[in-house]
């Protein structure tokens, strides 16, 4: 008898798959665990390996089709048995109507939207809301209303807009971007923490005149990891109101702990420590007294986690991958640091297991390496809060009343305020501050 | 300044335009001897006579008209009418002549009288003698309409009025006789079609009028406790209705309660709430519009009963409120 | 020259313009009537054809200074008033040549000016305005008298009676006139009041009331006289019942199921106009000719206003909203 091909779930969070690729055509042997067809999931993009074996006999879907996890994309069996002409639906009554459910709403909102762009008619809106729209060119269609059954007043317009423009710029850009009809949000920001300056401007505006003499631009379609970011990014963007807070550390300390341990560790594993190994290590330490920050926020639900789990923003070809490194609390740098040098190079090479990519509780992204002070990272969703880390560089400051030289690090900590609030967020972020100016607490 | 009563503010006025112009004079019922039902008139027979201080029978259909007719013929006469719910036997002669005789003779013939009369709940009258009738009258081309709420305001607009050759409907209210305030002892005039801002504010604008002005204003105080900053505007006179200080606010606050003691079905806040719906200030609108005013049903007797019927100020701050997605 | 007698300030010229004046009214209402039936002029209107003596007898006495209020069946009293009938016709015409340009119509004919306060479309209504003119005259002590016109439904009004006693507490110099003229809109008086006389209502309010031919009008003036020299020498109100007749429907379109032919007729007989022409020829005024002459001299007036009206222009959509206000 033909056994079905699923859509894999292969992560609590996953919903859909996009098929990329068929490795076998209808009619092919195919062996168990050879790869018949590969996903991109909303984190990876993953082969997925037959369970059976047998001939394909039916592939319901096509390459860039987005399949609910647990539907039956096709038949493995027999070459001669009958499958059905169309996709059965799934046998669990329970997925049935789950999935009907969810089909009616993704219709309803359809609709929905396809009206409301249409006439703008059905949009819950007031006069002053509608007005500020119509000055500032915002679809309202776009503005999430904080009156009443969702009705948009006129600051909701306002903040949607500051949203879509959180864009830093000097006043002069501002004032040359309205006079060159330039648009600030096309414009690459040179200044201190991508501030866009008045030759940032001046040079968009040239830009934007040869580009329209130029040859047609190229235009690539967004589809695989790059997608799946651009999903995940636009989703926690949306749906959660960040809060970024920085706070300056003075690594020399930490400087001083790493040049110790370096050699040993080395020795030890073959690997060298870096900086984030001890600022994971540090964060783990500090978040077991912040319980809060290392939380997912589920449904109108704050889960609070027990294991730190921490992931890693990987930067890859064309994406970004978060793997996980789970109980950094009960693990020393040394394993810590075997841990993290192995994810890393897994990542990069796109050989994680999902399951190395999953149950993060808290995420740590470092720009380090690059000429970044600080930055405001986004939420790594359901996690609460995100940690950015920024360059290391010497600056002079002033300890006991005179100016020293001392290596400083900007961290940036981005949280969800509907889980968290600013005081609590402060709280955490200071005591790591003082974690990594003062490491010897980490032993106690 | 000297402080006086609302009450004593509009007898000061009739009293000093009464020793300077002789075709002032008074009549109602009551108002002789006794001095009107309210005392409004009290001591005036003594300095002006039964001459100047006419005395009338119960007829409210004559007095009005008597009041009229001599008003077209040179007088300028000043009705009290005990009780505005009165006003019903005396409608035909404020509404079918009054109101319309100039106009219907081509501009030709005026009427320049006051027909002053206190209305409003809150005596235990009941139903009969506590109604807010005024929305019946503005809505007749022809006639004037005055509601002041402070005795500052009642003494201008009632030289106003009297100095005016138009019918002029001047609604003193029962429960703001007693109010003091400072009162400028020489003659002022306050134009008819004039506002008051009571109080400036940015978030919501109350228009309210009568005694809910001064609810109103003690709304305000204590939604400013909960940083709610409220602009009260009264505007006095009803009209004409200045439209515009009106509109200004709410371009300004984007937030709208009109609060009045009339029963609020068919009173003269839903003509607020239209002006501004159909003003320059629709666009700046950033919740609907409310209004507050009596419920659908006479003034009842009993005390609690009675206090139910009118907004009180707990209404006002919740209905703010309400327009701020605060409540 | 004559036993006949009259009051004083009625002199021979005056009763001979007085004649003319009633062909006038008449002539008046009758051409209305027509131009109604014709659909020349639109709205409604009321005659008083058949009541000329009611309405010219008591402004026969008055002075220029004294004053009228009147009714919607009230062409007449403006006439009887003095008014422009040019000026009239054009106010039926609607143009703003007319009395009220074009506002009034009708029913609220009024000349200010001369001392006519108005026509009134409200039964009963323009009774407490005669007061309020009296009261006036009371008080600045102007010594001019007001003449009070209304038919006998008014005198079922409320209004007339809080009228009648403010005027009678108070002293006023008003003269109260009730042209019964049989009817209200269909209901006959005899239906409609308990007492034989309406004149007898005087007595509840403690002035004298008087029960007049309305077809007679010397005795019309004889008696309006005594009233008005009463009022103007403070001695208070007098009302005034002129028996009389309309002879034509309520308003335009009215069957008149509520009469007879026959009594319409009996009313006709005592045609109040040739009653007048007759004693004027009896007592030598005028001759036969010189009646006939008066007559087409009235008629020839009510052609030129007819003329007049018709050339006037109409108001404009800026007349609207101007003179709701002072």
């Amino acid at each position: 008898m033909a056994k079905e091909i699923f859509m894999p779930k292969l992560s609590s969070t996953m919903e859909v798959g996009t098929l990329l690729q068929w490795f076998k055509e209808e009619g092919e042997e195919v062996e168990v665990g050879e790869p018949l067809f590969e996903i991109m999931t909303d984190k990876i993009n993953i082969e997925v390996e037959s369970y059976e074996e047998g001939t394909l006999l039916k592939k319901y879907n096509e390459v860039d089709d987005e399949v609910p996890v647990n539907t039956i994309i096709g038949y493995i069996g027999e070459a001669d048995e009958n499958v059905p002409n169309s996709a059965p639906v799934p046998e669990s009554e329970e997925n049935e109507t789950d999935k009907q459910e969810e089909k009616d709403t993704s219709s309803v909102i359809g609709e929905k939207k396809e009206a409301d762009c249409e006439n703008g008619e059905k949009v819950r809106a007031t006069p002053a809301a509608r007005r500020v729209s119509r000055e500032q060119g915002i679809m309202l269609e776009e503005v999430e209303g904080s009156g009443p059954k969702g009705r948009i007043h006129a600051m909701d317009v306002i903040s949607s807009k500051e949203l879509a423009q959180s864009i830093r710029h000097t006043p002069l850009a501002g004032k040359v971007a309205d006079k060159e009809g330039v648009s600030l949000e096309n414009v690459q920001g040179t200044g201190s923490n991508g501030k866009i300056t008045k030759s940032d401007v001046l040079s968009a505006s040239s830009m934007q005149v040869e580009t329209t003499t130029q040859e047609p631009l190229e235009h690539v379609k967004l589809k695989g990891l790059r997608k799946a970011v651009a999903d995940k990014m636009l989703e926690s963007a949306r749906s959660i109101p960040h809060v970024t807070l920085t706070a300056e550390v003075d690594m020399s300390a930490v400087v001083e702990v790493r040049k110790s341990l370096l050699p040993i560790i080395e020795k030890q594993t073959g690997y060298r420590l870096s900086y984030t190994e001890i600022i994971m290590t540090a964060t783990a330490h500090v978040l077991g007294n912040h319980r809060k920050l290392n939380a997912a926020l589920i449904d109108n639900e704050i889960v609070y986690n027990k294991s730190v789990n921490l992931g890693l923003a990987v930067a890859v070809d064309n994406g970004l991958i978060v793997p996980s490194v789970p109980n950094v609390q009960d693990k020393g740098l040394a394993e810590l640091t075997v841990a993290c040098k192995e994810l890393g190079a897994k990542a990069r090479k796109n050989k994680l297991d999902p399951v190395e990519m999953s149950g993060s509780t808290f995420t740590i992204s470092n720009l380090g390496m690059y000429a970044i002070e600080g930055f405001t990272p986004i939420i790594n969703p359901p996690e609460t809060a995100i940690l950015g880390v920024g360059q290391m560089t010497d600056k002079p400051v002033v300890r006991d009343k005179s100016i020293e030289i001392r290596p400083m690090m900007v961290l940036s900590l981005s949280f969800d305020h509907r889980a968290i609030d600013g005081a609590p967020a402060a709280a955490f972020l200071t005591e790591l501050k003082e974690r990594l100016e003062n490491p010897f607490g980490l032993l106690v | 300044m000297r402080e006086i009563t609302y009450l004593e503010a509009v007898r000061e006025a009739m009293s000093q335009e009464m020793r300077k112009n002789e075709d002032v004079f008074i009549l109602g019922e009551d108002i002789g001897i006794y001095g009107g039902a309210f005392g409004v008139t009290r001591g005036m027979l003594e300095e002006f006579g039964p001459e100047r201080i006419r005395n009338t029978p119960i007829s409210e259909s004559a007095i009005a008209g008597t009041a009229v007719g001599s008003a077209l013929t040179g007088m300028r006469p000043i009705m009290e009418l005990q009780f505005s719910d009165f006003i019903t036997i005396a409608m035909d002669q404020i509404v079918n002549q009054a109101a319309k005789l100039r106009y219907m003779y081509g501009g030709k013939g005026k009427v320049p009288m006051v027909l002053r009369t206190p209305s409003g709940s809150g005596t235990g009258a009941a139903a009969q003698h506590s109604q807010s009738l005024e929305a019946w009258v503005t809505h007749i081309p022809g006639l004037k309409v005055v509601q002041p709420s402070t005795a500052y305001d009642v003494k201008g607009l009632l030289k106003a009025s009297m100095d005016d050759d138009n019918p002029v409907i001047f609604y003193e209210h029962k429960l703001l006789y007693k109010t003091k305030g400072d009162v400028p002892e020489e003659e002022y005039h306050i134009p008819l079609g004039q506002a008051d801002v009571k109080r400036e504010g940015k978030d919501v604008t109350i228009v309210a009028t009568a005694i809910m002005v001064h609810r109103a204003q003690e709304a305000a105080e204590e939604l400013e406790r909960e940083g709610i900053n409220v602009e009260v505007i009264d505007p006095r006179t009803l009209v004409p209705l200045d439209t515009e200080t009106i509109i200004k606010s709410v371009t300004k606050t984007g937030r709208l309660v009109v609060v009045h003691e009339a029963v609020k079905r068919g009173g003269y806040g839903g003509e607020i709430a239209s002006m501004i719906a159909e003003s320059e200030a629709f666009d700046y609108l950033d919740a609907p519009i409310k209004r507050l005013g009596g419920a659908p049903s006479p003034v009842p007797y009993n005390p609690e009963l009675e206090r139910m019927h009118v907004p009180q100020k707990e209404d006002i701050v919740q209905a703010v409120k309400e327009t701020l997605n605060r409540a | 020259m004559t036993k006949l007698s009259l009051p004083e300030n009625v002199t021979n010229e005056k009763l001979i313009g007085l004649y003319k004046q009633m062909w006038l009214i008449r002539f008046f209402d009758e051409k209305v009537d027509e131009f109604f039936a014709k659909g020349l002029i639109h709205g409604t209107t009321h005659l008083a054809v058949g009541q000329e003596a009611s309405a010219s007898g008591p402004c026969a006495v008055l002075r220029d200074e004294d004053k009228i209020t009147s009714t919607h069946r009230g062409h007449g009293h403006c006439i009887a008033k003095g008014a422009d009938i040019n000026r009239m016709m054009a106010e039926l015409f609607g143009r703003a040549t007319g009395y009220c340009k074009g506002k009034g119509g009708s029913m609220h004919i009024a000349d200010v000016e001369k001392g006519n306060l108005g026509a009134n479309g409200i039964v009963g209504g323009g009774i407490p305005l005669a007061v309020g003119s009296a009261l006036t005259s009371s008080m600045k002590k102007l010594n001019y008298v007001t003449v009070c016109y209304f038919g006998d439904g008014a005198t079922n009004e409320g209004s007339f009676h809080e009228a009648l006693n403010l005027a009678a507490v108070w002293n006023l110099p008003v003269v109260f006139i009730c042209e019964n003229n049989q009817y209200g809109m269909s209901g006959a008086v005899k239906d409609m009041v308990k007492i034989p006389d309406i004149a007898t209502r005087a007595d509840s309010y403690g002035f004298p009331g008087v029960v007049v031919d309305g077809t007679d009008m010397i005795e019309l003036m004889n008696v309006s006289n005594v009233a008005v020299e009463r009022a103007r020498s403070g001695q208070g109100p007098t009302l005034i019942e002129a028996k009389t007749y309309r002879w034509k429907g309520h308003s335009k379109s009215d069957a008149k199921k509520y009469r007879t032919r026959e009594e319409e007729k009996e009313w006709r007989a005592k045609d109040s106009i040739k009653r007048f022409k007759d004693v004027l020829i009896d007592e030598g005024f005028i001759t036969e000719e010189k009646a006939e002459e008066l007559k087409q001299e009235a008629k020839k007036e009510i052609e030129n206003a007819v003329a007049f009206a018709k050339e006037g222009p109409m108001p404009g959509k800026e007349d609207l909203l101007t003179d709701v206000y002072a």
